[in-house]
């Protein structure tokens, strides 16, 4: 029954998911309030081209995918700041040309094989010693600066204007979430994969919001959902050897069903 | 209470707001002082919460400048002193997981420092906040579930708990009836006769507060500062104001 822990790539992708299961629900909270759910589908888009750099050329994909995420992120404000009227629009260009461009890039660079495969759609056996370590270190910075601003992104969340009537930096903090989330994406795609992170990120807020309840059990639920369905989606991707991503969202999609049924009652 | 009390709170000259070629507000100027209770009336599209919104700088004057307590707006920083009740509570629907003691709490944000626990003077600000605004029994309760006029004294609330010196209340349109109505307005007053905010008041409902409103403004895309605001509230100025045939209510203490 537990020899799944007693795989080292298991204790591994187990450790990562757990992290990113913290980070993308804490987050989420705030993406989903904040009605950025598009942006971080955006960024998971734009980090596949750091990742394309990184296979090609022969660097840390991880570390490339951050640092394109958070470019993307920052070029994201930046034209959402002078473009406000098509912000939706920004959104789709970027994710299907940061899609195409990646993919160009890894066509050329001739790797377009399993390992991309894996960044597509997560995989547990690809997260090596220095994955975890760059995960723990970007993500306790992300959590740290999360944790330290969370009054006011919440604020900002339920009332920009009034916030910003209380002397709130609004355009920091917008710029701040947008980084983090660049950040904890691209840390994400190892295990969830890029055309998956999204749902991890947005669905378990998305449940816990079904139970009407305040701020803090509200970020706490969504915690236990997305811990449940990392750890779920891997146990069941070890034993029917699917892509993690997959069966984490699938985890995820039940536990939001689920919800969905028992807070109706 | 000798120099320094006459520097308005805010000091608007010649303002004018142009939204796509149409003036909405024209030339504005006017003062608002210490411990003041003003209304602010108006039709529709006449740019009261335009003007609002220019003094709170949410919207930026075409023409014109605004002075917070002698400060240039961009050169103001302390906000903390003003509180804005906007018009529509905010964007959220009824699924935003905010107890109204979460919502309460918000106003405490920008005295806070980043991972400070809630200290007590926090917590006892948010509680008298709270109970000036009558609404402690209703702490536990989801935001989304609020009637218009708890919702109301809610935001107020928070308003108050940064403890400003003057609040500023755009009224929503529909969604409080007249008993809440009239019980939120009884709270605002005596907010400025016990407490000395200054309330800024934008309000469509000028007959039930008129006993109490120090000085009233009429915007209609100009502005007419009247003193005296029961003598304003006659038939005439009022069609002149709105451009129709008025039909006012006068007073409710004359019942109808």
């Amino acid at each position: 029954m537990f020899e799944i822990f007693e795989y080292d790539f298991m204790q591994r992708a187990f450790l990562a998911g757990l992290i990113i299961a913290i980070l993308a629900s804490v987050s989420g909270t705030f993406v989903v309030l904040r009605r950025y759910s598009m942006i971080s589908e955006t960024l998971a888009h734009s980090a596949l081209v750091g990742v394309a750099v990184g296979l090609v050329a022969g660097f840390n994909p991880l570390w490339m995918a951050v640092i394109v995420a958070i470019c993307s992120a920052w070029l994201i404000e930046y034209l959402r700041s002078a473009f406000s009227l098509y912000s939706d629009a920004i959104m789709a260009i970027l994710l299907s040309g940061s899609l195409a461009v990646a993919v160009v890039i890894v066509s050329l660079g001739g790797a377009f094989n399993n390992s991309l495969f894996s960044y597509l759609f997560g995989s547990i056996l690809s997260v090596s010693v220095e994955d975890i370590y760059t995960i723990a270190f970007f993500g306790t910075i992300s959590l740290v600066l999360l944790l330290s601003f969370s009054k006011e992104l919440y604020f900002v969340a339920y009332d920009e204007e009034v916030a910003q009537t209380n002397g709130i930096q609004v355009r920091f903090l917008n710029f701040l979430l947008v980084t983090v989330v660049a950040i904890i994406i691209a840390l994400s795609i190892r295990v969830v994969g890029s055309l998956l992170i999204g749902a991890l990120m947005v669905i378990p807020t998305i449940a816990a919001l079904q139970f009407r309840v305040g701020f803090l059990p509200t970020v706490l639920i969504s915690l236990v959902f997305a811990i449940f369905s990392v750890i779920f989606g891997m146990t069941l991707s070890f034993y029917f050897s699917l892509p993690s991503g997959a069966t984490i969202v699938l985890s995820v999609l039940g536990v939001f069903i689920i919800s969905l049924i028992v807070s109706k009652k | 209470m000798s120099i320094k009390f006459k520097v308005p709170i805010f000091d608007v000259k010649n303002l004018s707001y142009t939204a796509s070629g149409q003036e909405i507000l024209s030339n504005i100027s006017l003062e608002i002082f210490n411990s003041e209770y003003i209304a602010i009336i108006g039709p529709n599209g006449g740019g009261k919460t335009t003007l609002v919104r220019m003094l709170l700088g949410l919207d930026k004057p075409s023409k014109g400048e605004v002075k917070i307590y002698g400060k240039r707006l961009k050169n103001f920083k302390e906000w903390n002193k003003i509180g804005y009740v906007p018009q529509r509570a905010s964007h959220v629907d009824a699924n935003f997981p905010a107890t109204v003691l979460d919502i309460v709490k918000m106003g405490r944000t920008s005295k806070r420092k980043p991972f400070s626990r809630e200290s007590k003077e926090d917590k006892e600000a948010v509680y008298d906040a709270m109970l000036k605004m009558d609404v402690l029994d209703l702490q536990d309760k989801m935001v989304g579930r609020l009637s218009g006029g708890q919702r109301q004294r809610v935001m107020c609330a928070r308003a108050l708990a940064s403890k400003p010196e003057i609040l500023i209340l755009d009224e929503p349109n529909t969604g409080v009836d007249m008993v809440s109505q009239k019980r939120f307005y009884a709270l605002l007053s005596k907010l400025n006769k016990e407490e000395k905010i200054t309330i800024v008041f934008i309000t469509h409902d000028i007959g039930v507060i008129a006993d109490d409103i120090g000085r009233l403004f009429t915007i209609n895309q100009k502005a007419t500062i009247c003193n005296n605001p029961k003598q304003a509230l006659s038939c005439e100025d009022m069609s002149k104001l709105y451009g129709i045939e008025a039909h006012l209510v006068h007073n409710h203490k004359h019942g109808h």
